[in-house]
């Protein structure tokens, strides 16, 4: 026979299905989120590195015009450089051989796959090597074509005409878009293969790994530095450089960051549910108080007590974990893999993350263990005289003589509210006046639930005004982009003739010329800050709205002047309108005025502004471009794409080295939906934060009813009938939830604050404005309704069931 | 021989209440001797209860002493802590209140092993055995598996004479033990009594307000607002005819 003991706590355990799964639940809520988030930050931190730099990731990637081998072969003896590849990268329009849709892709020309050693490729499916005139795909392309490997793709020339190649083979390129959230997917073909395409033979990117101190950037941008002086001495005009330290994965930080922010609402989960534990717990002592009694007046000591009570709570904790801790590991893989596969890097297979496991058990078995302990002291500690007198078993403990007053208070308040709106001629229904009693009845659970839901309430609003927020963001970027369409020539044309031509294109409304320059930003001593991509709009473009933060825009009389983005600040703290900058454009130091600074992503590095009437003097491009920027009737995205289309056809049909004519708001789509990857992951957690925030009311209106049975039987008694009692019930949750939801409106206000910051910062490395959007208002008004209207069904249908006989064999 | 069990000595119980201090208990000095089945009675608030409570040391005394004499020791039931107690209850003392405090949700047999193995005395096998006896003794054996909300409310205050017993205590206090059962019932819990004091030579105090009783009781008290009286005429009589029921 086993200890009586052990078989009370069994049954404790067994018979109150709904009570041991509703503190199960919430204490496995914590734990998988918490083992989640614990578990997939570990796998990406760890193999998101090592992935990365699994395949030699170049140190120095080199955007040059045109070079050849003897360029390559004097890369490669540059000091410091252990290897360099180059290769040539354009981009083509392709689509499946018969069907309509154009996808664009970057082209990148290997001299030999056997030999690749930077930026290695992972061979997936088919024959990783083409051969002459085929083609292999980087498996992100697969989103975009719908394409097998044995299919044939169309690719477009610039007269128009196609030319075909099949693809062999599916490839995985971990280096080459890392950091990139915005590059056209990849597809890999030989040198050999130029001619067909009728691309020259010249590489135009190096990419270069660095002998030893891959991991210092400021010995990487000296060695970029050195090349980029070597290449221009050389003839090769660089365009534009950028660095990465080989174990450090160009988004790590980003990803870090949002992880974080995951995190922190993991905890706060953990936090809310260790409320919703605690409320549980102190109810079932509650309940228990007699049982103690008993235990006590035939020998329980106290200790024996506390142990029971404790095995008890340990067995909720057990049974959580077992079900929390299989699903928070799977959960954190199914998370790591698919932020490595948006992120495209590998995470090295599934496995139990054991820190993760730890984290778990020790957040299963402490939270429950510290939400308990209160209850269970006191319970334990209880007399038997007082466990027994059923002065602590009735609907209400003894009030304390101040919690006696503040009721009353409360009561007397309640009593005028309702005999002053009754003069006024409002009457509030009785069941209403009942309910909202008792909801003030049990202070301390009141507060709890009210705290869960309204914390649950506030994350959810506050997701919705980060979407809006980052949104809108992305829309104020956008205005650095206004144009509908652009297009982009292999070699400049005359501004005028272009404006003709695009003129006799239905929709199209205005055209302008735009220019770039790049070069570097120096400090004080000349050395290399950073890169600097110098825009060079018409000074009155309207295809640009910035949002300056000091001095002026640019003007067309501007010489050696330029607004700067605030990603400046980086270098200079201190920069204002009419300092000046030096920069090294061409190889030549110059003194630039900054006469503005705007807001930007910082995360683009420096940006900057000019005058196109000054920029297209300096490039010796006077009333030319290679670039320009159109206006169309319309602004919608497929209006947008078919002018493209249209604008594309149009010029090649005439004979125009087009490079390629895409819709203005193509990117920013891009960016937008990645935001909105991010974004529903918040929204994944706060659902969590609103499921505990349910459960809890749930418990709290189960518990009420279950120690308002008496009084419930005494109403039945006296008539109510089932409508009533349920009516009365409901109308409880109801208040609570309007309550809550009131709360929950202002503690949405900071909260936005706060994960808006966050996340703008660890996504763009810039604060940004918060705005407001009365979605997740709505939508959780709407919700917190049902919530709390469905939480006290449940209990409301049991309180209506107790019948008078039920009620006092409770007793 | 001294055959003194239980002993109180100038004791005195006052409740604190908001309405103010209440003497629930005057002065209450007294000598229960082995083998004796003291019957107390008195109206509802007179502190037969709270008599019992400090005995039993359920609950504290504000003065006075109360010994509990076993075997050669003496114990002072007040000077032990809450915990002491409920383990000196548990092992010495069989505790029977007019509700018959079952836990529901444990079946006849396991509620009886509860007072061995709070007090570190259980043993799988050999209690499972004590238990059975001790059914047998209140004549339910065929429901020891059962809950106790199968069974009728004698059946349960049986359940818990029986339990009361299972440390083989040699004192009984119950207060009115039948005070919730109909006559006939409260007859056959009160012969279960009679036969532990007659046949195992139990010590038992027992609070009743059914003042038909006083002559089954080997002595009766009476509890008037907190002072206690002997309703017999001497300390003789009582113990001869103790002796008497024994013989019986
Ligand atoms: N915990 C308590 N607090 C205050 N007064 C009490 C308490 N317990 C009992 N009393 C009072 O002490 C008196 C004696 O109570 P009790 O011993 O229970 O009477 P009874 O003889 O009916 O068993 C009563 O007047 C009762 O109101
Ligand atoms: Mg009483």
């Amino acid at each position: 026979m086993m200890r009586p003991r052990w078989i009370k706590v069994f049954h404790d355990l067994w018979d109150n299905k709904a009570r041991t799964l509703l503190v199960v639940f919430s204490i496995a809520v914590g734990v998988f989120s918490i083992g989640v988030i614990a578990g997939a930050y570990q796998i990406i931190s760890n193999d998101m590195s090592i992935s990365y730099a699994a395949n030699q990731p170049a140190n120095v990637e080199l955007r040059t015009i045109g070079f050849n081998q003897d360029v390559l072969g004097s890369i490669q003896n540059t000091h410091g450089v252990l290897d360099v590849e180059a290769r040539r990268v354009f981009n083509m329009r392709v689509r499946v051989a018969g069907t309509e849709k154009w996808t664009t892709l970057d082209m990148v020309a290997f001299e030999d796959f056997e030999a690749n050693t930077v930026n290695l490729l992972i061979a997936l499916q088919g024959d990783a090597i083409p051969k002459k005139r085929e083609v292999v795909l980087e498996r992100d392309a697969l989103n975009h074509i719908d394409v097998q490997v044995a299919d044939v793709l169309e690719f477009q020339l610039q007269d128009g005409s196609t030319k075909t190649m099949p693809v062999v083979g599916i490839v995985q390129d971990t280096a080459m878009g890392a950091g990139d959230f915005l590059a056209s997917p990849y597809a890999y073909i030989t040198m050999s293969s130029l001619q067909y395409l009728r691309q020259p033979a010249l590489y135009n990117r190096a990419y270069v790994t660095v002998e030893a101190g891959g991991d210092d950037i400021r010995h990487i941008r000296v060695i970029g530095a050195d090349l980029k002086d070597k290449l221009e001495k050389n003839g090769t005009r660089v365009i534009r450089t950028r660095f990465s330290e080989t174990y450090e994965h160009p988004l790590a930080s980003t990803v870090n960051a949002i992880l974080g922010i995951l995190m922190a609402l993991g905890i706060l989960i953990v936090f809310l549910s260790s409320s919703l534990i605690a409320n549980t717990l102190s109810a079932l002592l509650n309940q228990h108080l007699r049982h103690i009694g008993v235990i006590k007046l035939v020998g329980g000591r106290r200790r024996q007590v506390f142990v029971m009570y404790l095995v008890l709570i340990m067995s909720f904790a057990a049974l959580a974990l077992l079900m929390a801790v299989p699903l928070g590991g799977q959960g954190a893989y199914g998370l790591a893999l698919f932020i490595s596969s948006e992120l495209n890097f590998n995470i090295l297979g599934y496995r139990i993350v054991p820190t993760a496991l730890l984290i778990q058990v020790a957040v299963g078995l402490l939270v429950p263990l510290i939400a308990g302990l209160s209850p269970v002291i006191s319970g334990s500690r209880i007399t038997v005289l007082r466990a027994l007198s059923g002065d602590l078993t009735g609907d209400e403990s003894q009030p304390q003589g101040q919690q006696q007053t503040r009721v009353s208070w409360f009561d007397w308040m309640l009593i005028r509210l309702t005999r002053m709106l009754a003069l006024r001629g409002i009457h509030f229904p009785r069941p209403f006046i009942i309910s909202l009693r008792n909801t003030f009845r049990r202070r301390g659970r009141l507060i709890l639930t009210l705290f869960t839901l309204t914390m649950g309430g506030a994350i959810f609003i506050a997701v919705f005004n980060v979407r809006a927020t980052l949104h809108d963001y992305i829309d104020s970027i956008g205005k650095y982009f206004v144009a509908d369409v652009t297009l982009d020539f292999d070699q400049p044309y005359r501004l005028r003739e272009i404006e003709q031509m695009v003129m006799q294109v239905d929709g199209v409304a205005g055209m302008e010329g735009w220019q770039f320059v790049s070069g570097e930003l120096l400090d004080a001593n000349g050395e290399v800050l950073e890169n600097i991509n110098i825009f060079g709009p018409p000074a009155d473009s309207v295809l640009i709205e910035p949002l300056l933060v000091k001095g002026r825009w640019i003007r067309a009389e501007d010489v050696r002047k330029l607004a700067l983005s605030e990603a400046a600040y980086g270098y200079f703290p201190n920069i204002k309108p009419g300092d000046h900058v030096t920069l090294k454009i061409d190889g030549r130091a110059e003194d630039w005025e900054v006469v503005g600074i705007f807001k930007f992503v910082d995360r683009e590095g420096v940006l900057a502004y000019a005058p196109y009437e000054y920029i297209s003097k300096m490039n010796n491009l006077a009333n030319r471009s290679y670039s320009f920027r159109l206006i169309t009737e319309n602004h919608e995205r497929s209006y947008q794409n078919a002018k493209a289309e249209e604008l594309d056809k149009f010029f090649r049909e005439r004979g125009f080295k087009v490079r390629v004519a895409q819709a203005g708001r193509a990117t920013l789509d891009t960016a937008v939906e990645s935001l909105d990857t991010l974004v529903m992951f918040l929204l994944i957690m706060a659902i969590l934060t609103a499921v505990v925030g349910a459960m809890g009311l749930t418990g709290t209106m189960g518990m009420n009813v279950l120690e308002r049975t008496r009084e419930i039987g005494i109403t039945r008694a006296i008539g109510a009938d089932d409508r009533a009692v349920m009516q009365t019930v409901i109308s409880e949750g109801f208040v609570i939830g309007a309550i809550s939801y009131v709360l929950a409106i202002i503690l949405s206000i900071p909260f936005t604050y706060l994960l808006s910051t966050i996340v703008s910062l660890a996504v763009f490395e810039t604060p940004i404005d918060v705005v407001y959007t009365f979605m997740g208002y709505v939508i959780w008004f709407g919700l917190v309704l049902v919530l709390s209207v469905v939480a006290s069904i449940l209990p409301a249908r049991n309180a209506a069931r107790l019948t008078i006989r039920e009620v006092l064999a409770y007793e | 021989m001294d055959n003194t069990l239980i002993e109180l000595m100038n004791v005195s119980k006052t409740y604190s209440t908001a309405a103010g201090d209440f003497t629930a208990l005057k002065n209450i000095n007294l000598k229960v001797n082995a083998g004796e089945f003291v019957g107390i009675v008195g109206k509802s608030g007179a502190g037969k209860s709270t008599l019992l409570n400090m005995i039993n040391g359920v609950d504290q005394l504000t003065s006075g002493v109360v010994i509990v004499h076993d075997g050669g020791e003496k114990i002072s039931v007040h000077e032990m802590s809450e915990d002491g107690r409920a383990l000196w209850r548990g092992r010495k003392m069989g505790v029977v209140y007019q509700s018959f405090q079952l836990l529901p949700m444990l079946t006849l047999i396991e509620n009886i092993t509860l007072p061995l193995d709070f007090s570190d005395n259980f043993k799988p096998r050999e209690s499972k055995a004590r238990a059975m006896q001790l059914l047998e003794l209140v004549e339910l054996e065929g429901h020891a598996n059962k809950l106790p909300a199968f069974i009728s409310g004698g059946q349960q205050q049986r359940v818990a004479i029986a339990r009361a017993l299972a440390n083989d205590p040699s004192i009984l206090v119950a207060d009115e033990p039948t005070g919730s059962l109909d006559s006939i019932t409260a007859d056959h819990i009160f012969d279960v009594f009679e036969q532990l004091v007659s046949n195992q030579g139990k010590t038992i105090i027992m609070v009743t307000h059914d003042s038909s009783l006083a002559g089954r009781f080997s002595r009766n008290l009476r509890i008037t607002d907190g002072e206690l009286a002997d309703e017999d005429d001497s300390a003789e009589s009582k113990v001869d005819k103790t002796m008497r029921r024994r013989k019986k």
